[in-house]
């Protein structure tokens, strides 16, 4: 029994009706006023635990003690209630509403939009934002609002409701580094009123930055709960993982060869008439990886699916001479262009299908017969030899592809995707949401790919990962290039400032 | 091998329900069910005319399900059948030898049943239109053409209560009773949507459209295309369920209230989800409905209520029809998605 603990979950256990065990028995212990970190690989458990402390999801089995006090939350209203408010990754605010009636919205009883409620809501939130230096426009409705300013609304709306301790879902996922830096000190000025804030990351450096403790999971255990200070980012590194990696690989020196994409005045149109891509001119050599970064939202997504012919666009764009103007994605798949979407379920696979059926996915005519038959046999030889080539770990050609981890479905992906021999590789996102070796897997498969000569176009939201890979990095902003780096000019505070839409002078 | 365990405990829930049912009215269940099987697989006779009832289901559920496996909701199975059903009756006024008169007349109704299909493509892919809304509509339009040309213009000038008979040589040869060489016709038919579906091109495209539009326009597989396919292969089926009650079955003709006909579109729906959507499933489906159909007339006329015999076959086949029926409506969801794509 720890004494002065605000939080005390003790044995928590939690099987999914699938059958996945998520958490095997957890133990964590949150002091007041004090930023913990929860650090852990994506499938470690660290959603499906602060699930389960803010009662959205019942434990199977273990207790929750909440200021000494056993309790059990059947709902998040009554954690919240409680004194406990927890921001997701995809955040519960209304889009059409305005920061303050967002703020205002979540109160029990009638009458929370009604005017005279709404004016006592905003002189309480200007004298939080006052007190904890989180600003946010209020009256704006939120959908008009970046992603990160919708962030601190719904920080707002939590500090409204008096939480003491507050659960932060990977909230820098959507931050620039100087965003994140502010949400930092948000934070520790929380814990120095004596709140307290549980920081969900799997980045080493921002449990180092901003918390005072860290508990480490991984598999659904706990391995380890430590002071920050005195950890060391190795150490960490190794607990998370349970392994030590490889090296990543080092990249050849090449000159990049002949021009393989090139953009000139590339326009996307996104909704209500807004251009999602304004203009856009760049291009990809081969043996080059160009990296696109900047915060999600900012109109990534729109660039590539007009690139690979899911998206009207206007401008030009030709891949190796050939103009796309027109092409739909079969065309311009076979004029040399593979893709690696950023969606893997949506767009990438077909969850019902079996592994050798996605296999083929996109290219079907070597396997068909001049009547159009399916030569299943060549299928599956082909589906066996994806498995062995790209160490995809799967019980066989016919398990259906639902069954696989997120890892093992994005390899087959990249495996299926370099079997149509691309001449220009575009992965959007690649390694999202996979474990550290399949990342690292991913990753270095990427730098080989370039320096055997293919041109890759790179796309996303993690900044290391851009760093660590491209040639060339451009900063994407509302639509357009902030600014284009080459690899000499790499500086995370310069990158992070064009992220967040800070032109540069000439 | 799931799915199996899950039919036989649903059919097992739906005879308790029945059971209920029946029971509620006061009368012994299991003496009315065992009334129901002799009746329906007693002997032969009544094998072979449950057998026979079963072919139209077969094709109208393969126009659903392969309608499904495209992502699609198409009801448009009744229409077709009622049109296929009067175009293959009209072959009878042509005059061509025995024999290839019957494979005229399958030609030109499955041409008829495309026919009907065609508007239903054409509106969902150029306009946006929503099939089950044009199915329903085209299927009242064929059903009142139908009506008309059925009384006005092709009925029998001495018996009004039917239309003229078809020839001898354009009838399907009988087997044995009321079963005839359309049970051919009928297992050819899912046989080669099965073949259709899992070892050719263009059926693994309808699949892949119907499980993942996003994925497939992604990989270059034309939604629209799949769709189309999809409702003209299913266009020809249903129209072909038409033509062997009239080609196939006593009385070779239609009859003036198109009782014969029945409702073989609608109830192909719930042979289709019985089979969960596969042609060799659908085999067995359509066998189960035929049965209970079967049986049940024959319980009819043993003086048990028709009104009891319905509601206990709707509700054995409804326990039957759920678990796929679900698992449609959560595919549906991220397809709504895809809609997009497909205009």
């Amino acid at each position: 029994m720890a004494d002065n603990a605000l939080l005390e979950a003790r044995g928590i256990a939690k099987v999914y009706p699938d059958g996945t065990v998520a958490l095997r028995g957890v133990d964590l212990v949150v002091r007041p006023g004090e930023v913990h970190g929860l650090l852990g690989e994506n499938g470690a458990g660290k959603t499906t635990l602060t699930k389960i402390i803010s009662g959205l999801l019942p434990p199977t089995s273990g207790e929750i003690r909440w200021r000494g006090k056993r309790v059990r939350f059947s709902s998040p209203r009554e954690a919240l209630r409680a004194g406990i408010g927890m921001v997701h990754q995809h955040f519960a605010l209304v889009g059409p509403f305005t920061g303050l009636e967002n703020i205002a919205l979540g109160e029990e009883g009638g009458g929370a939009l009604s005017p005279v409620h709404v004016a006592s809501v905003r002189r309480r939130v200007e004298a939080i934002m006052r007190e904890s230096g989180l600003e946010a426009p209020l009256d704006v409705p939120v959908e008009d609002l970046p992603v990160g300013v919708q962030q601190r609304v719904e920080i707002l709306k939590m500090l409204y409701r008096e939480v003491d301790l507050l659960i932060l879902d990977e909230p820098t996922a959507v931050l620039t580094p100087q965003e994140a830096e502010e949400l930092f000190s948000v934070l520790r000025g929380l814990a120095a009123q004596g709140r307290s804030v549980i920081f969900i990351t799997h980045k080493l450096a921002e449990v180092t930055a901003v918390t005072d403790r860290v508990t480490v999971l991984r598999r659904g255990e706990v391995v380890a709960t430590r002071e920050t200070p005195g950890s060391t980012a190795e150490e960490l590194a190794r607990l998370m993982v349970g392994e030590e990696l490889p090296p990543p690989r080092a990249r050849a020196e090449r000159a990049p060869g002949r021009e393989v994409l090139r953009l000139e005045g590339f326009t996307v149109p996104g909704p209500a008439g807004k251009p999602a891509v304004q203009g856009v001119s760049f291009s990809v050599r081969e043996g080059e990886i160009l990296g696109i970064a900047g915060v999600q939202g900012n109109g990534q997504t729109e660039l590539v699916e007009a690139l690979v012919g899911l998206r009207p666009w206007s401008g030009h764009a030709e891949l190796l001479g050939k103009d796309l103007a027109g092409r739909g994605p079969g065309e311009i798949a076979s004029l040399g262009l593979a893709h690696i979407p950023e969606d893997r379920h949506g767009m990438g696979l077909i969850l019902e299908f079996n592994l050798a059926e996605n296999a083929i996915l996109g290219r079907l005519r070597p396997f068909l017969d001049p009547l159009g038959r399916l030569r299943w046999g060549k299928v599956y030889r082909f589906a066996r030899e994806l498995i062995s080539r790209f160490s995809i770990q799967a019980p066989g050609p016919r398990v259906p592809v639902r069954y696989l981890s997120g890892g093992n479905q994005q390899r087959l992906v990249v495996g299926r995707e370099l079997s149509k021999a691309p001449k220009l590789l575009i992965a959007n996102q690649p390694t999202r949401g996979l474990d550290v070796a399949a990342t690292r897997y991913i990753r270095d498969l990427l730098l080989r790919l370039r320096d055997e000569g293919m041109a890759i176009l790179l796309v996303s939201a993690d900044l290391d990962e851009v760093l660590e890979l491209s040639d060339r990095v451009a900063v994407m902003y509302r639509g357009t290039f902030a600014g284009v780096l080459s690899r000499e000019e790499f500086d995370r505070e310069r990158i992070g400032l064009l992220m967040g839409g800070v032109r540069e002078a000439g | 091998m799931k799915r199996v365990a899950e039919t036989l405990t649903v059919l097992v829930l739906g005879i308790l329900v029945g059971a209920l049912v029946m029971a509620l009215w006061g009368r012994d269940p299991w003496s009315s069910y065992a009334s129901l099987l002799s009746g329906a697989l007693g002997n032969t006779r009544a094998l072979m005319s449950t057998l026979s009832r079963s072919l139209g289901l077969v094709l109208t559920g393969l126009t659903f399900a392969v309608g499904v496996r495209a992502g699609l909701f198409n009801i448009g199975a009744q229409g077709q059948m009622l049109l296929g059903a009067v175009v293959a009756l009209s072959c009878g006024l042509l005059r061509l030898p025995p024999g290839l008169h019957l494979v005229a007349a399958l030609a030109l109704s499955g041409l008829a049943g495309m026919a009907w299909a065609l508007p239903v493509a054409a509106l969902k892919l150029t306009r946006g239109v929503n099939e089950v809304i044009s199915t329903i509509m085209l299927n009242w339009v064929a059903h009142w053409l139908v009506l008309y040309l059925v009384i006005q213009k092709l009925s029998d000038p001495i018996l009004g209560q039917r239309t003229f008979t078809v020839p001898p040589g354009m009838r399907f040869p009988v087997i044995r009773g009321e079963l005839t060489w359309a049970l051919v016709l009928a297992l050819a038919t899912a046989l080669f949507f099965w073949w259709f579906l899992w070892h050719h091109a263009k059926g693994y495209e309808i699949r892949a459209a119907g499980l993942n539009p996003r994925a497939a326009t992604a990989a270059g597989i034309s939604v629209k295309k799949a769709m189309t396919t999809a409702l003209l292969l299913g266009g020809v089926a249903a129209a072909w369920a038409g033509a062997i009650q009239v080609l196939g079955r006593f009385p070779y003709a239609i009859t003036s209230d198109l009782a014969n006909l029945g409702n073989l579109g609608f109830d192909g729906i719930a042979v289709a989800l019985i089979g969960r959507n596969h042609p060799l499933g659908i085999l067995a489906g359509a066998f189960f409905f035929g049965t209970l159909a079967t049986g049940a007339a024959k319980m009819g006329l043993r003086g048990i209520p028709i009104d009891m015999i319905y509601i206990v076959q709707g509700v054995i086949v409804v326990f039957m029809a759920a678990p796929e029926a679900l698992r449609l409506v959560r595919l549906r969801r991220p397809a709504a998605k895809a809609k997009e794509v497909a205009r």
